[in-house]
C-alpha cells in the first residue's frame, strides 16, 4: 500500500473578496436602513423624489442585507470552512471566480432597479425576473462548485457544518425557483405564476424559509466550524447536533403561514403554521445550546476576545429570536403584534444580534488567518462589540415598546368593545414617534460598529500580504475507508429512515384522511413511534453505525435531506394550487379590473404601497371595526402578485374603494399631510406629472388571461378605448371637485385602482364541491 | 461548571474523528431541551385534534361572526334606550361636556375635509362648508346626524356611524350645531356651496 504525501493550497481568496464585499454592502445596506428609519419620523427625507421615497428604497435595504451582507459572509465562510473541513481545494478557481462576480453583479442590479420601482411586489423577492435567472445561475455556479469540492474531499466524513451547507443550498434553490416563477410582460416586468391566496401562501412559504436557510442554517454551519476553533474546545454534542439538524430542517419548512394567521388563508394552514412554529422552538434550541455550551470552560475568553463576544452574543440573539418567533406564531398574540413594530424588533433581533454578529465575529477571526498580519487593533474590535450591543438593545426595545404600543391601541375599544378607542390610525402612529426615533439611534450605533470594524480591516490588511492556507494530504489509494459508505438499499431501507417516513405518513393520514383513515394515521402514529423508541433502545449502535456511514456517503445525505425539507411545502402547497380557484371560493369573487384599474394596480405595486398598507382585513373585531367586513379569499383570487402586506405603517386598503371622494385621493397622494394632519406618508407628487404607459396593457391582459382571469379576448382597440373612457370620467369628477388634472396622468389611473377596492360579486355556493377554504 | 452529568469532566468521552482539529463530545440531550420538544409535539396533537380532527373549537370566520354578531346587539340595545330627536341634539350642542368631547372628535375626523374652521370648502378643505345655513343633506339635527352616522357615498362622505359609534356622532353633531342656533333659517342645495 503506497502513501503519497501532497500539499494542497487552499483557494483562500474567493475567501477574502467575499468578505470584503459583505462589509462594504452590509455598510451601504444599513445606510439605507439608517435612511429609511429616518423617513419614518422625517417625512421630508423622501426629498419629494421618487428613488429616494420610502417604498422604494425599503426593498434595497432588506435585500441588500440579506443577499448582500448576509449572502457574501456566508459564501465567504462556507468556502473557508468546507476546503479545511474536506481537506480539499475548492473544485474549480474559474467557478469560484465566476461565483464571486456573479453575485456582485447581480447586487449591482439590484440597487439598479429597486428603487426606480421596477419589482415584482413580492417581499424578499421583489427583484425582476431577469435578475431572477441569473440569481438561480448564480446558485447553480455555487452549487456545483460546492458538490464538486465534496466529490474531491480527502476527508471521507462530512462534519455538522457542511450538513447545514447542504441543507441551505438545495432548500434555497427549490424556495427560490418556486417562488419566482412568472410569465414575463417585457423584459422588466412578470406577473406572479401564483395569485391571491396561493400566491400569499408560497410566497410566505419562501419568506419564511429565506430567514431559516439563507439567514439561519448556513450561519449555524458557520458557527460550528468557527466557533468551537476560536474557542479551542470541542463541540459539546454530536448527539445534539445530530438531532437538532433534523429536526431543524423538517419542522421549519412547515411554518410558514404563520404570517398569515387570522386572515383569510384557510384554517388548517393557519393551524400548521402555529403549531409547526411551536415545535421549531427546541430545534433551533439545540443550535444556541451546542453554540453556548461549547463555550464552557472557555469563558475566560469572552472578556479578552472579541471574536469569543460577537460569537458568545450572537448565539444568544439566535436564541432569543428563535424563542420569539414560535410566541409570535401563537395566533392570539400574533392578533396584536402583527403588522406592528414588534416584528421590525423580532427580525433586527436576529438579523443585527445573530447575523451581524456571528458576522463581525467570523471576520475578525479570519482577518489574521487571510493576511499575513495580526489584527490592527483589538481594542476597537472590542468598542465595536459594545457600540453594537447598546445599539442592537436600543433598536429591539424601541420596536418591542413601539409594537406593543401600536397593538394596543389599535386594539383597544370601548363603550362595551362595540367601538375603538382610536379611530383615527394617525393618533397611533404619532404615540410612537419617539420610539421610532430611538430606533434610528439604535440603528446608526450599530452601523457605526460596522464602521470601526471596516477601518479595523482596512488598517489589518493594507500593506500586509495574503496568504493562503496549506495542508498535508496523505491520499491513501482509494479514499474510501471504514465505514464504508451507503449502498442505494442502505440508504433508503434502515430503521431511522424508514420509521421517519412511516410516522409522517401516518401522522399525515391523521390529519388529511377521512374518518377511518384518519383514525388508523392516529394509531398507525403511536404505534411507529413506540416501535421506533423501543428499536432505539435495543439497538443504538446500529443507529449509530448507520448514521457514521450516511456521514461519508454526500449523495444520499443530500437526497434525504432534500426529501425532509420539500415534504412540508409540498404537503401545504399543492392542495391549494391544484383546486380550480375561481369556482372554489366561499362567498364572494373579485371583480376583474378594467384595464385602467390594471394599470392602476401596477402603479401601485411600482411605488411600493404595499410596504406600509395592507389589503387584508383580518378575522378580529379591531380589524372589522376599523376597516369594514373581514376580508373573504375569494376577494383577491385575481390578484398577482397579492398585496395582502405584511406591515401597517399605514391603515388597511382592502376596502377603501368608494370611501373617499376621487379627490381626497389626489390630493393625499400629492401631499398626504394636506388631508391627514401629521401624517408621515411620503409625497408621491410625480404621479400627477407622470404621463401613463399604457402601450404594455394589452400584452398584459394577455398574459393575465394565461394566468386564468376570466379577461374577454380584447382587442387592442377596445383596451384604448376602455382606459380612455375611464380616465375621461374620472377627470371629469376631479375637475367637479376643483382639480384639475390632465386624464392620462398616473394619478387617474392610481384612483381608478383604489376606488375599485373591495367591490366584489357574490358567489352562490355549489354545494358538495371542495373550497379553497376547506 | 454548567453540567448536568455527573461524571468529571476528565471522563468526558470525546467522538475518536476529528475534523480540522475540531473535536466533539458526545453528550446526552438535556432532559428539559427532550421535554420541551416532546411537550410542543403533543401541543401540536392537542391543537389540531381539537380544531381540526374533532372540529370542537370554532373556525375563525365563525368566531369573528359570532363577535360582531353581540358588537351589534349592543348597539341596538343602546341605541333603544337613547332619547335621540332634534330637540334633544340641540340640547346636547348646548351642553359643554358634548360639545368639548365632539370638538376632539371633529378635528381628529372630520377636520380632514372639513377642516378645523369648520368651512371646509371655503377654507381649502374638500368637505361642504358647515359654518354657513345652506344644507346639503338637510340641516335639522337629524339629518347631520344621520348623514354623519351612513354616509352620502356618492358626494363623498364616508359612513361613519360603524367607525365612530354613535356617542362620538351624537357628539361631533353637537359640536356642529354649537355653531348654529335653533330656528335659525336654512335652505337646501342639491350641490356643495362654490367657493
Amino acid at each position: 500500500m503506497s502513501v503519497q504525501k501532497s500539499t494542497v493550497e487552499f483557494n483562500d481568496k474567493v475567501v477574502r473578496q467575499f468578505l470584503l464585499a459583505s462589509v462594504i454592502w452590509g455598510a451601504v445596506g444599513m445606510l439605507v436602513g439608517v435612511l429609511i428609519a429616518a423617513q419614518l419620523n422625517f417625512w421630508q427625507l423622501n426629498f419629494n423624489t421618487s428613488f429616494l421615497t420610502w417604498s422604494h428604497l425599503r426593498p434595497l435595504h432588506t435585500n441588500a442585507v440579506i443577499f448582500a451582507l448576509v449572502g457574501n459572509m456566508m459564501f465567504a465562510g462556507v468556502y473557508y470552512s468546507t476546503q479545511r473541513l474536506v481537506k480539499a481545494r475548492l473544485a474549480s478557481d474559474f467557478l469560484s471566480q465566476f461565483h464571486f462576480w456573479g453575485w456582485q453583479a447581480i447586487i449591482v442590479s439590484a440597487a439598479c432597479t429597486l428603487p426606480f420601482g421596477f419589482t415584482r411586489g413580492q417581499e424578499y423577492a421583489e427583484l425582476i425576473w431577469p435578475i431572477n435567472l441569473a440569481v438561480v445561475v448564480m446558485w447553480v455556479v455555487f452549487a456545483v462548485n460546492f458538490f464538486w469540492t465534496l466529490a474531491k474531499r480527502n476527508e471521507p466524513s462530512l462534519y455538522v457544518a457542511i450538513w447545514f451547507y447542504i441543507a441551505t443550498i438545495v432548500t434555497v434553490a427549490m424556495l427560490y425557483i418556486v417562488n419566482h416563477l412568472a410569465i414575463p410582460t417585457s423584459w422588466t416586468h412578470s406577473y406572479s405564476l401564483f395569485g391571491g391566496v396561493q400566491n400569499a401562501l408560497v410566497q410566505w412559504w419562501y419568506g419564511h424559509n429565506a430567514v431559516a436557510f439563507f439567514l439561519t442554517t448556513p450561519i449555524l454551519g458557520i458557527m460550528y466550524y468557527f466557533l468551537p476553533k476560536a474557542a479551542g474546545r470541542p463541540v459539546y454534542s454530536y448527539k445534539l447536533s445530530v438531532v437538532h439538524f433534523w429536526s431543524l430542517v423538517f419542522v421549519y419548512i412547515w411554518a410558514g403561514p404563520h404570517h398569515l394567521l387570522n386572515t383569510s388563508l384557510p384554517g388548517w394552514l393557519q393551524d400548521l403554521g402555529m403549531t409547526f412554529s411551536l415545535m421549531l422552538w427546541a430545534p433551533s434550541w439545540g443550535g444556541m445550546l451546542n453554540g453556548l455550551l461549547t463555550l464552557r470552560g472557555g469563558w475566560d475568553k469572552l472578556r479578552t476576545d472579541p471574536v469569543i463576544k460577537f460569537f458568545a452574543a450572537g448565539v444568544t440573539f439566535y436564541g432569543m429570536s428563535t424563542f420569539e418567533g414560535p410566541l409570535l406564531a401563537i395566533k392570539s398574540v400574533n392578533a396584536l403584534a402583527h403588522y406592528t413594530d414588534w416584528i421590525i424588533a423580532h427580525v433586527h433581533g436576529g438579523t443585527l444580534g445573530w447575523n451581524g454578529f456571528m458576522a463581525a465575529g467570523m471576520i475578525y477571526w479570519l482577518i489574521p488567518r487571510l493576511w499575513s498580519k495580526p489584527l490592527h487593533s483589538t481594542a476597537l474590535a472590542n468598542l465595536h462589540f459594545w457600540v453594537g450591543l447598546v445599539g442592537i438593545l436600543l433598536y429591539v426595545g424601541a420596536m418591542w415598546a413601539s409594537g406593543i404600543t401600536q397593538g394596543l391601541m389599535l386594539n383597544a375599544t370601548s363603550e362595551h368593545g362595540t367601538v375603538l378607542t382610536y379611530p383615527n390610525f394617525l393618533d397611533t402612529v404619532n404615540a410612537i414617534r419617539p420610539l421610532m426615533l430611538m430606533r434610528v439611534i439604535g440603528g446608526a450605533l450599530y452601523l457605526a460598529g460596522w464602521f470601526l470594524m471596516a477601518y479595523n480591516l482596512w488598517k489589518s490588511i493594507s500593506g500586509a500580504k495574503p496568504v493562503n492556507g496549506t495542508i498535508e494530504v496523505f491520499a491513501e489509494e482509494p479514499a474510501h475507508q471504514a465505514p464504508g459508505s451507503l449502498s442505494i438499499a442502505g440508504w433508503v431501507l434502515n430503521p431511522p429512515v424508514v420509521f421517519s417516513v412511516l410516522g409522517i405518513g401516518f401522522a399525515c393520514a391523521w390529519m388529511f384522511g377521512g374518518h377511518f383513515l384518519s383514525i388508523a394515521g392516529l394509531v398507525g402514529t403511536m404505534f411507529c413511534a413506540v416501535v421506533a423508541f423501543s428499536h432505539f433502545e435495543a439497538k443504538r449502535k446500529s443507529w449509530g453505525d448507520w448514521y457514521d456511514r450516511l456521514l461519508v456517503s454526500a449523495v444520499p445525505f443530500t437526497v434525504l435531506t432534500f426529501l425532509a425539507v420539500v415534504a412540508g411545502g409540498l404537503i401545504q402547497i399543492i392542495p391549494t394550487i391544484v383546486i380550480h380557484k375561481a369556482a372554489n371560493v366561499e362567498d364572494r369573487r373579485q371583480i376583474p379590473y378594467t384595464p385602467l384599474e390594471l394599470a392602476g394596480r401596477d402603479l401601485y405595486v411600482r411605488e411600493g404601497c404595499y410596504l406600509c398598507h395592507s389589503q387584508m382585513i383580518r378575522t378580529l373585531v379591531p380589524d372589522v371595526l376599523r376597516y369594514g367586513d373581514y376580508s373573504r379569499l375569494g376577494e383577491s383570487i385575481y390578484d398577482h402578485p397579492f398585496q395582502w402586506g405584511s406591515k401597517r405603517n399605514g391603515p388597511d386598503l382592502a376596502r377603501v374603494g368608494g370611501k373617499y371622494p376621487n379627490v381626497w385621493h389626489l390630493r393625499h397622494m400629492e401631499n398626504p399631510r394636506s388631508i391627514s394632519t401629521g401624517s408621515n406618508m411620503p409625497n408621491f407628487a410625480w404621479l400627477l406629472s407622470n404621463k401613463l404607459d399604457v402601450s404594455t396593457l394589452p400584452r398584459k391582459i394577455a398574459v393575465q388571461r394565461q394566468l386564468g382571469v376570466p379577461y374577454p379576448q380584447w382587442t387592442d382597440a377596445e383596451i384604448a378605448a376602455s382606459v380612455d373612457d375611464q380616465q375621461k370620467k374620472i377627470a371629469k369628477d376631479l375637475r367637479d371637485s376643483g382639480a384639475y388634472v390632465d386624464s392620462d396622468r398616473e394619478i387617474v389611473a392610481l384612483i381608478a385602482y383604489l376606488q375599485q377596492l373591495g367591490h366584489y360579486e357574490k358567489v352562490v355556493p355549489t354545494g358538495t364541491a371542495p373550497t379553497l377554504a376547506d | 461548571m454548567n453540567q448536568n452529568t455527573p461524571t468529571p469532566p476528565s471522563e468526558e468521552a470525546l467522538r475518536p474523528h476529528s475534523y480540522d482539529g475540531i473535536q466533539e463530545y458526545d453528550k446526552r440531550l438535556p432532559n428539559w431541551w427532550l421535554f420541551t420538544f416532546y411537550a410542543t409535539i403533543a401541543f401540536w396533537v392537542g391543537y389540531w385534534g381539537y380544531y381540526e380532527w374533532l372540529r370542537a373549537g370554532p373556525s375563525n370566520r365563525q368566531r369573528i361572526e359570532k363577535a360582531m354578531a353581540a358588537i351589534e346587539a349592543e348597539k341596538l340595545a343602546a341605541t333603544a334606550s337613547t332619547k335621540l330627536d332634534n330637540s334633544s341634539l340641540w340640547e346636547m350642542s348646548r351642553n359643554p361636556v358634548f360639545v368639548e368631547a365632539g370638538k376632539a372628535t371633529f378635528n381628529s375626523i372630520c377636520a380632514t375635509c372639513h377642516k378645523e374652521s369648520l368651512r371646509g370648502v371655503a377654507d381649502g378643505g374638500i368637505g361642504a362648508n358647515l359654518m354657513t345655513q345652506t344644507w346639503i343633506h338637510g340641516g335639522n339635527p337629524m339629518d347631520l346626524y344621520n348623514t354623519v352616522t351612513n354616509g352620502v357615498l356618492v358626494k363623498g362622505m364616508p359612513a361613519w356611524g360603524p367607525v365612530l359609534g354613535q356617542k362620538r356622532i351624537i357628539e361631533a353633531v353637537a359640536y356642529v350645531l354649537s355653531h348654529h342656533h335653533e330656528g335659525e333659517p336654512m335652505s337646501i342645495v342639491s350641490t356643495p356651496a362654490a367657493k
